[in-house]
C-alpha cells in the first residue's frame, strides 16, 4: 500500500475507558500520574492499585513534565509507516519520588547528535491532526 | 520439600525446518515438532497426557484443541511455561502422579516480531494504550536502549559486544541445518560496519526474525528407561517474572540485587545441589549480546558490570570453560519467535552426545536460561545431566 506522508498512519492509542482523565490531560498540556493518596508513591503505567499498598485510593495528578534521559535509541530500521528518516526514542526518568516514573517516547525538536545519557528533558504535547487525541513527546530542555 | 530430582527426563526432542517466509500453518508445524519428538522418544501419541502449548498468550481451549487433536483422550495435565521452566514443571508433575509423559511445543509463521510485524494500514491503527509500538519501538529498539544503558554506566567496548555474532556465526557453521551457517565467517570489522538499525545496534548485532516449531517430549523416570535414546535427566529448574511486559521501567535498570533471572537461578542451583562450576555447557537466551552479558551477571557467573569482561574472557565459545549457545543462538541458528526452547533442545543434544561436528568433549551437566525483557520478565532455569 502507498503511504501518504501527511497522513498519520503509526499506531495510536485507543484510551480505555480507566485512563480518560490521562487523555483529557494531555488536551490541556498536563501529563497526568496516578498517586496513590494513602502512601504517596507515584504509579506509572497507571494500575487499579497502587504498587506499594494496594489502595485504590488514587488520584491522578500532573507531574512537572521535568526528567532526566535515562537512556535512548536513534532507530534508523523502523516498521514502515515511521517513514525513512530515523526517528528517536527515549526513556525518560521524571523528577517525581518516590517510585519512579520512566516515560516512554518519540525524541522531537532536539538534534540527536546532542543526546547524551543524564541530560534534561522535558514532555512536549503534540496533537494528531485528522485523530481525536494528543501525544507526549519528549525533548531536550 | 525437595525437588523431584530425577523423576523424569527429557526423552524426545525435534526442530523442524527454521526458515523465514514458510508457507506453512503453526498448527502444521506445531503437530510436526510433536511427532517428531515423540519419535525420537519411541513413544507414541497416544501415550501423552500432559500439554504445554508455548503460545505467548495461551488460552485453555487450547490444550482442549490439542487433546482433540492428540486423539481425543483425557490429558491430565495442562500448564505454561518457558523452554525452561516448561520442563521442570513437567517433572514436578510427573513426580506428582499428574501425568506420565508431557510435551511441550512451539511454532511460530508469518507473524515477524521485528518491523515487518506492523503493516500499513489505510488509517492510523488503534492498539492497547501503553504499547510500545506508538513509539516505534520494537524489540531492537528496546535492546539497543539498553545497550546504551550497559556501555554507558559500565564502559563496555562495542568491539566485546560485537565479537559475540562473530562467534554465534562460527558455532552456526558446524550446525548443517542452521539458518546462518551456510553464509561462512564474519568478523568484528562486518559487524559494525553492517546497515545501523537502532543506535548503537547494528543489523549483524540483531536477533533472526523467522518461522520454524520445536518439541520436548518429558517422561517419567520408568518410561524414560525404555526409550530409544538416553534420557536426559531433570536435575532441578524454577521460573519467575516480577514486571508487566515492557510498559513498566524499573529506577534502577541494572538492580545490583537482581531480578527474576537472579531468583530462579538461585533456585534451580539449590534444587539441583550444582555449583557454577559444574556446568560443561550451556544454553542462554540471546537476543542480543547485553542480553548475555546481563544473563551471566544476574545468573551469578560475575557480578554486575562484569559480563561483558567475562564475554571478552571467552569463557563461552568452544575452548572456553562453559561453551554457550553452540548451535549459533538466536542470531545464527533460529529465533521463531518464542526461541527459549531451542537453548534446551541443543544442551540436551549435547548432553546425548548427538552433536557430530559441534560435540563438545562429554559433557556431564548442562544449563538453560529462558528469560524476557533483559532479565527482567518471565525467566525459567533449568539444570539437566547426562545419564
Amino acid at each position: 500500500m502507498e503511504i501518504d506522508p501527511d497522513q498519520y498512519l503509526r499506531p495510536l492509542p485507543r484510551k480505555e475507558p480507566f485512563n480518560a482523565p490521562f487523555w483529557e490531560g494531555l488536551e490541556r498540556g498536563e501529563f497526568l500520574v496516578t498517586k496513590c493518596r494513602d502512601c504517596g508513591d507515584w504509579n506509572w503505567i497507571p494500575y487499579e492499585g497502587c504498587r506499594s499498598c494496594l489502595s485504590q485510593n488514587l488520584e491522578w495528578t500532573a507531574i512537572s513534565g521535568k526528567g532526566r534521559l535515562m537512556t535512548f535509541s536513534v532507530v534508523h530500521r523502523g516498521p514502515p509507516t515511521f517513514g525513512t528518516e530515523p526517528y528517536g526514542v527515549a526513556l525518560v526518568e521524571m523528577k517525581e519520588k518516590p517510585r519512579s516514573i520512566v516515560v516512554l517516547a518519540n525524541i522531537v525538536e532536539t538534534d540527536f547528535d546532542t543526546l547524551e545519557i543524564g541530560m534534561p528533558m522535558e514532555l512536549v504535547f503534540e496533537n494528531i491532526p485528522g485523530e481525536n487525541i494528543t501525544m507526549y513527546r519528549v525533548k531536550a530542555a | 520439600m525437595a525437588f523431584p530430582q530425577k523423576a523424569a527426563a527429557v526423552v524426545g526432542v525435534y526442530t523442524t525446518e527454521q526458515a523465514r517466509g514458510m508457507e506453512r500453518s503453526m498448527w502444521s508445524l506445531e503437530l510436526e515438532a510433536i511427532k517428531g519428538a515423540l519419535d525420537d522418544a519411541g513413544l507414541s501419541h497416544t501415550q501423552v497426557d500432559g500439554l504445554i502449548p508455548m503460545a505467548y498468550e495461551t488460552p485453555l481451549n487450547l490444550h482442549m484443541a490439542w487433546a482433540e487433536q492428540l486423539g481425543g483422550r483425557p490429558i491430565t495435565y495442562m500448564d505454561v511455561g518457558n523452554g525452561s521452566s516448561a520442563v521442570a514443571k513437567a517433572t514436578n508433575a510427573i513426580a506428582a502422579g499428574m501425568a506420565n509423559v508431557v510435551v511441550i511445543y512451539f511454532a511460530n509463521c508469518n507473524n515477524p516480531n521485528g518491523p515487518r510485524q506492523l503493516k500499513v494500514q489505510s488509517k492510523a491503527p488503534r492498539v492497547p494504550d501503553w504499547q510500545f509500538m506508538v513509539h516505534g519501538a520494537y524489540m531492537s529498539v528496546w535492546y539497543a536502549m539498553w545497550t546504551q544503558l550497559y556501555m554507558h554506566e559500565f564502559g563496555t567496548d562495542q568491539e566485546v559486544f560485537a565479537e559475540y555474532p562473530v562467534q554465534m556465526r562460527a558455532n552456526a557453521m558446524l550446525k548443517p541445518d542452521s539458518m546462518m551457517g551456510h553464509k561462512g565467517p564474519i568478523t568484528v570489522e562486518d559487524v559494525l560496519s553492517s546497515r545501523m538499525i537502532a543506535t548503537p545496534l547494528h543489523l549483524l548485532e540483531c536477533p533472526l526474525d523467522n518461522d520454524g516449531g520445536y518439541a520436548i517430549v518429558v517422561a517419567s523416570a520408568e518410561i524414560a528407561r525404555d526409550c530409544k535414546k538416553d534420557p536426559v535427566w531433570v536435575l532441578g529448574g524454577a521460573e519467575a517474572t516480577f514486571t508487566d511486559a515492557y510498559m513498566t521501567i524499573p529506577v534502577p535498570w541494572n538492580e545490583p540485587k537482581g531480578q527474576a533471572v537472579r531468583r530462579c537461578t538461585e533456585m534451580a542451583f539449590d534444587m539441583a545441589g550444582v555449583t557454577h562450576d559444574e556446568i560443561d555447557v550451556a544454553g542462554l537466551y540471546d537476543c542480543y549480546a547485553v542480553t548475555v552479558a546481563r544473563d551471566l551477571e544476574e545468573m551469578g557467573f560475575c557480578k554486575l558490570g562484569e559480563g561483558a569482561d567475562y564475554m571478552k574472557e571467552g569463557h563461552l565459545y568452544r575452548g572456553g570453560k562453559m561453551p554457550t549457545n553452540t548451535d549459533g543462538g538466536l542470531m545464527a541458528n533460529s529465533h521463531n519467535g518464542n526461541p527459549s526452547g531451542m537453548h534446551t533442545i541443543e544442551v540436551v543434544r549435547q548432553l546425548r552426545g548427538e552433536c557430530g561436528e559441534r560435540q563438545l568433549d562429554d559433557p556431564k551437566i548442562g544449563v538453560t536460561l529462558a528469560q524476557g525483557w533483559s532479565v527482567h520478565g518471565l525467566a525459567g532455569t533449568l539444570v539437566m545431566a547426562a545419564d
